[in-house]
Parts: C-alpha cells; structure tokens; sequence
C-alpha cells in the first residue's frame, strides 16, 4: 500500500536524469518534451487528486532543487498541473482515460499549464504578446510532450491500469 | 464550531490543500537569495550531478566521432588565423607599450564539460563537472570557442550550476562593436534582446554585439551575437534591439570557465563614490 507513495518519488530520479542528459538531445528548436509531467499525470490518475496535487509539489520542489532553476516556479506549476490531472482519476472512469489518444490529451492540458505557468511567472512584462507567449511557451511544449506520452502510454502494459 | 470546521475541510479538502500548497511555493519563491538556500541548493544538485555525469559521459560517446573530425576542421582554421593573429599580437602590445595601457587579455581558464542541462524556454541552466575544487566561483563568466554562454550561479565542490544567456535573470552589459554604443542585454522569454536603447542611435542589423567594459561582472570583451534587428517601439524613446547568440546552446557540451571575478577594489571604490554625502 505504501509502495504508491514511494515509488513515484524514487521513479523521479531517473526520469529526471534522462529528462537533463538524454532528452536535450531530441530537442526541437530549443523545444524539449517534459518527462516529468507525464509522470505526474500518470500517477495522479492512479489515484486521486490529493495526492496528485502533493506529489506535484514534491517534483517541483526536487526539479527545482536539483537543477537550478528558479526555486518555487515549478512547484506552483507542477502542484497546479497534478490538481488539474487529478480531475481525470475517477475510478469509474480511469480505464477510459487510459486510453492512449485520451492519456495524450490530459499531459497536453497539464504540460500546457506547466509550461505556461512558468513562463508567466518568469518572462511576463507589458510587452508581452500573451497570446504568442501561450502558443510559444505553452502549446508547443505541450504538444511535444503529449507525443512522447502517446508513445509511452501505447507500449504500457493495459492490465495494470486497474 | 470544530464540527463546522471538519465539514468545510471534508467538503474542500482538495482545494485547501491547493492553496496551501500554492502559498508555499510562493514563499519559497521569496526565499531565493538566501545563502542557507544557495547552500542546499549547491549540496544537493552537488550530489545529484554526480550521477548525471556518468549517464552524460554515456550519451556522448556517440558524438566524439563527428565532434572530432569538426574541432579537426576548426582547429585548422584557428591555426591560420593564429598565424596572422600573432603578427597583430606583437604590434598590438607595442601599440600598448606606447600608450600605456593595461593589458585586459590573459586571464586563466578552467576547462569544463557540460554533465546536464535543464532547457526551458525562460530558465535554461547548465550544469559542468568543474566546481569550488577547481577554483570555480559565482559569476564567473563561461564561454566557448564562439562566444559567451553565461554566468556560474551556484558551486558545489566539483561541480557548478551556470544561467545561460537564454535565463531571465541574465542581464549583462553589452555594446554594439561597431559604434561603441552601451545596452543592457536580456533574455525576455523568446530572444534576446538590448533593452532601452535610444532611437536616435545608431544600430543596425549585422552589427557584433560583444560585452561592454562598463559590466560588473564581465569587464573584458567577450563576444555575444549578432544584432538581427530592431523592435520599433510605437510609444516612447527606446527601441529594443534583437540578439542572434553566437553559440547554440542547445550543442553546448565542453566550455571554458573564465577565472574573473568582480573587483573588490573597483567594487569599493564605485560604493564609495555613490555612498559621498
């Protein structure tokens, strides 16, 4: 029961190592996938909103420490995309949204917020198209990470979602 | 009243624990600058790139392949211009000589490979496997064979954190090479860009931006970008100025730490001046 709690937290590790050494590797015009947030959304959907909201923070607050971005930005991001993914974790529901084409679109939603929370906090001035910066900062992101999610999600053993 | 209490927590527990949650990292957010947080900060990513180094040496055996055969060519090319650098070499220290100034070239390198990197598109950071042990510090500036790529921001004992040019908390001094005119240059979530530069003056597309010697954290010049061209700003007396960087970040693997720090004594002397009554 308590494996719940601590394997994501033990998963972060690696997937944050692969997330800072592989993964700029695939980057598309200094655009790169968020492997994070798919992890968040996964594990938030296994269980509830609750703890998809904490265990956002606790990412966050380990991304943030541990690469030197700006501490605090990606824990209000992340813990605002857990709560949000948190919404998708009805039992009665979960194995449709399990499915690839629907899993794809919730990391769409959250990347997209993660993305644009961040780069709200962090490059907002009065000069900022805001309507470019969602689409730039926000969608594009969102979209790549909701590729690779798709990717993952089809080769995800079914049985296990329940 | 308790009962009142656990009815509201029972009906929006999700929504209190948000809040809370959500004000916290706000306050973190407050706490940035603080040397206890700096100094988790450097154990831990300290740590945590000991580990990433060994996966990132993986990864880049790949590429030495064709890295090589391109430093190969480069190496070339730089040997030609060394050949007619050395010429200038001498005649610029004689020129010096004459006028009695000081030499601002020379200062020591400390090479560095690039163990992670943390791309986004306002906060991109590097990490290098070179730290305190190697006589890294904080806002020593880093850069490669095509120009600047940013600023260290936090060591551990072996290895330091750097803000790239492409970092919202990156302003640097720079000026047009050609005109000798002085900006501040930032990163404002999509290019970079010198702020704040009079209409009147005179900056053109193609022009080399390179680090002004008014900066207090870079006072040599170091080469920038490229300006690309100049963002007309309909109200006001500022134009911004667009920034193509020398350097792809995103290729970044193995760079040159500057050991340059600030003066104190320059330091001391400016407060001095501002602190006269």
């Amino acid at each position: 029961m308590r494996a719940k709690y601590y394997i994501p937290i033990l998963l972060f590790f690696p997937v944050l190592v692969i997330q800072i050494t592989v993964i700029p590797l695939i980057a598309i015009n200094g655009i790169i996938p968020d492997l994070i947030i798919i992890l968040l959304v996964f594990y938030t959907m296994r269980n509830n909103q609750i703890y998809g909201t904490v265990l956002g923070f606790i990412f966050g607050f380990l991304f943030d420490l541990l690469t030197g971005t700006l501490l605090g930005s990606s824990m209000l991001a992340k813990t605002t995309s857990g709560f949000i993914a948190g919404y998708f974790s009805n039992e009665n529901k979960r194995e449709n949204y399990f499915k690839s084409y629907n899993f794809a679109l919730i990391v769409l939603l959250c990347s997209v917020l993660n993305s644009v929370i961040i780069s709200f906090f962090s490059s907002v001035d009065v000069n900022t198209n805001l309507v470019a910066m969602i689409f730039q900062l926000g969608l594009l992101p969102g979209f790549y990470t909701s590729i690779i999610s798709l990717i993952i999600i089809i080769f995800y053993p079914r049985r296990s979602f329940s | 009243m308790v009962r009142f209490f656990l009815r509201i927590w029972e009906n929006f527990k999700e929504y209190i624990i948000l809040v809370i949650l959500l004000i916290t990292s706000l306050f973190t957010i407050s706490f940035n600058k603080s040397p206890a947080v700096r100094n988790v900060r450097a154990t831990a990513f300290g740590s945590f790139a000991v580990v990433t180094s060994l996966v990132s040496d993986l990864t880049s055996i790949a590429k030495i392949k064709s890295e090589n055969r391109r430093l190969r060519e480069i190496n070339a090319e730089l040997m030609m211009q060394v050949n007619r650098l050395r010429e200038f070499g001498i005649q610029n220290a004689e020129l010096k000589n004459l006028l009695v100034l000081k030499d601002s070239s020379g200062y020591p390198l400390i090479p560095a490979s690039v163990v992670s990197k943390s791309i986004s598109a306002s906060q991109s950071t590097i990490t290098l496997n070179a730290g305190k042990n190697e006589g890294v510090r904080p806002g020593m500036p880093v850069i490669n064979d095509l120009g600047l790529i940013g600023i260290v921001f936090n060591t551990s004992d072996d290895f330091s954190i750097v803000r790239t040019l492409k970092n919202i908390d990156v302003k640097i001094a720079v000026k047009d090479e050609r005109t000798r005119i002085d900006g501040i240059m930032k990163w404002n979530g999509d290019e970079l860009v010198i702020i704040n530069v009079p209409k009147t003056y005179d900056v053109q597309p193609g022009d080399r931006i390179i680090t002004s010697e008014i900066s207090s954290i870079i006072p040599v010049p170091l080469p920038v970008g490229i300006a690309t061209g100049i963002t007309k700003v309909s109200t006001g007396i500022f134009n911004e100025v667009r920034v193509r960087p020398f350097v792809d970040f995103n290729r970044v693997e193995h760079v040159f730490i500057l050991k340059l720090v600030e003066s104190v004594e320059k330091n001391n002397l400016e407060l001095n001046f501002y602190n006269r009554k």
